[in-house]
């Protein structure tokens, strides 16, 4: 379904070229959803952004469906780190945001209540907590039913509950829609419970230094398993490995 | 409601000070030489048709000038403090342009508008326009990047990306700016209309008011008194413009403000 061939981006030009990422290769396959885990600034975000069509690769491609990604496309969405609310738009505004921009119509009340923000349509960001915000961020890139959800860690900054919940609600959301699914994060209990495939990232410039099989992830009582604690262990020692 | 009885006490004590001003004047050199409020106001009173002809004038004046100022002056500084291109190349020439008061090229400016109506517009216009520009350009840098990559991955054109984000991130800004900045134009209305207005009766605007009567104290302190008012009245529609377009800034509640 992904498929990232060669990927190599650099931002800056002359002597304070900054190479986020070299020559990373990896694939997802059609509904699987898979979880990059690295340290800051190991160009993380720059790979997902990358295949959001948001950015050029200096080298390399990313194909989705086969088809090379080369700008924005409608099956495919981004769902921010701070969700990216627009404070001056309320929520039903926020979460038909891609709709209306796409010049596209949907059922943007219903995403909202499924996530349980029904009677908050007319409330601004401002008001809202910070768990109901991430669930905004959520139910715009919902409304646009698309096919790939590119997430750009999107529980940063949570409380250790409002975490557990976004976290079972993506879990949620992806064993009820099928889609393809790419979580960012740092955190490796969030990576371990929600990868299919972990991979591992070095830090900057970003490569993929390993690939952990996580089968386990959508079973029942996964996160208090004894086979969750040994991956997580595992990709903790993972990073460590990959800093050093 | 709570503001307006800020306005009345803040005004009721300027009367006070007043009062004090004058009478200790009075006192120590032993004449008039600041008019009370009361003698001031009556005097407004009594000629209450020139002087709101007057007001009306420079009122109507400073509502052109502040119109055209954000007409022009919002699009230009919004695209020079967003587009990277256009802020390489043209903020240099309006931070040089920038500290020049309109009035010092007043010369220029009657060989070119006129002495007429068209020239003290202009004055006007362009001291709000490079408020306006600076601070539109101001706040379109600080626009955090994420509003930005929300909607680019949504796959916004141009015309989008300023509509959903840089117009709405940047008016709380550029309004309170124009709001400070009233005081400045009003300044530059009253040197407009005083150095231009010499052929035209005390009804073509405030500062001609208020030198027209130069040998009148009272009268001409309430043309002060107008132009005071003036000020206030666009002040005051101006933090209501930005009440009531930018609601989401004043709210309560967790996270808010």
């Amino acid at each position: 379904m992904i498929e990232v061939e060669g990927l190599t981006v650099s931002y800056g030009a002359g002597r304070r070229t900054v190479l986020a990422l070299e020559e990373v290769s990896l694939t997802v396959a059609e509904g699987e959803l898979v979880a990059i885990v690295g340290p800051s600034g190991c160009g993380k975000s720059t790979l997902l952004f990358a295949m959001d069509g948001l950015i050029r690769p200096t080298q390399g491609v990313v194909r989705i469906g086969g088809k090379e990604v080369r700008g924005i496309r409608r099956d495919v969405a981004l769902i921010l780190q701070d969700a990216g609310l627009l404070p001056w738009k309320t929520v039903l505004a926020n979460a038909e945001l891609g709709l209306r921009i796409q010049g596209r119509r949907g059922d943007v009340r219903e995403v909202l209540a499924q996530l349980g923000l029904a009677g908050f349509e007319h409330r601004y960001p401002g008001e809202l907590s910070e768990g109901m915000r991430r669930r905004v961020g959520i139910a715009r890139a919902l409304a646009l039913h698309p096919k790939v959800f590119l997430m750009d860690e999107p529980m940063a900054n949570l409380d250790s509950i409002t975490r557990q919940r976004i976290q079972n609600l993506i879990l949620e959301l992806w064993q009820r829609l099928h889609f393809t699914g790419v979580l960012v994060t740092h955190d490796v209990e969030e990576a371990v419970f929600l990868g299919q495939r972990i991979f591992v990232f070095s830090p900057r410039p970003g490569r993929v230094v390993e690939v952990i099989d996580n089968p386990g992830v959508g079973t029942s009582d996964y996160r208090d398993s004894d086979q969750f604690l040994a991956r997580v262990h595992h990709l903790r020692k993972a990073l460590v490995g990959s800093a050093t | 409601m709570r503001r307006v009885a800020q306005y009345v006490a803040a005004a009721l004590a300027v009367l006070l000070i007043w009062e004090v001003v004058s009478l200790s004047l009075l006192a120590v050199r032993g004449r008039v030489i600041l008019p009370t409020p009361v003698t001031t106001i009556r005097a407004g009173i009594r000629d209450f048709g020139e002087l709101s002809s007057a007001f009306g004038a420079s009122a109507l004046r400073f509502l052109i000038a502040l119109s055209i100022a954000f007409a022009l002056g919002l699009p230009i500084g919004l695209a020079v403090g967003f587009e990277r291109t256009l802020y390489q190349t043209l903020s240099p020439l309006i931070y040089l342009t920038y500290p020049i008061p309109p009035v010092a090229l007043l010369v220029f400016l009657y060989l070119a508008f006129g002495v007429g109506e068209a020239v003290k517009i202009v004055v006007v216009t362009c001291a709000l326009f490079f408020q306006v520009v600076v601070a539109a350009q101001g706040a379109a840098r600080g626009i955090p990047r994420s509003y930005i990559t929300a909607v680019r991955s949504a796959g916004a054109s141009r015309w989008q990306l300023y509509r959903h984000v840089v117009i709405p991130a940047t008016l709380p800004e550029v309004l309170t700016a124009a709001r400070v900045s009233v005081g400045l134009g009003i300044t530059m209305l009253y040197i407009v209309e005083t150095k231009l207005g010499l052929a035209g009766g005390p009804r073509t605007g405030l500062g001609r008011f208020i030198e027209y009567y130069a040998f009148r104290p009272e009268l001409s302190l309430a043309g002060v008194v107008g132009l005071s008012l003036l000020g206030l009245m666009f002040y005051a529609f101006l933090e209501f413009l930005e009440r009531w377009l930018c609601r989401w800034k004043h709210l309560g509640g967790p996270g808010g403000p």
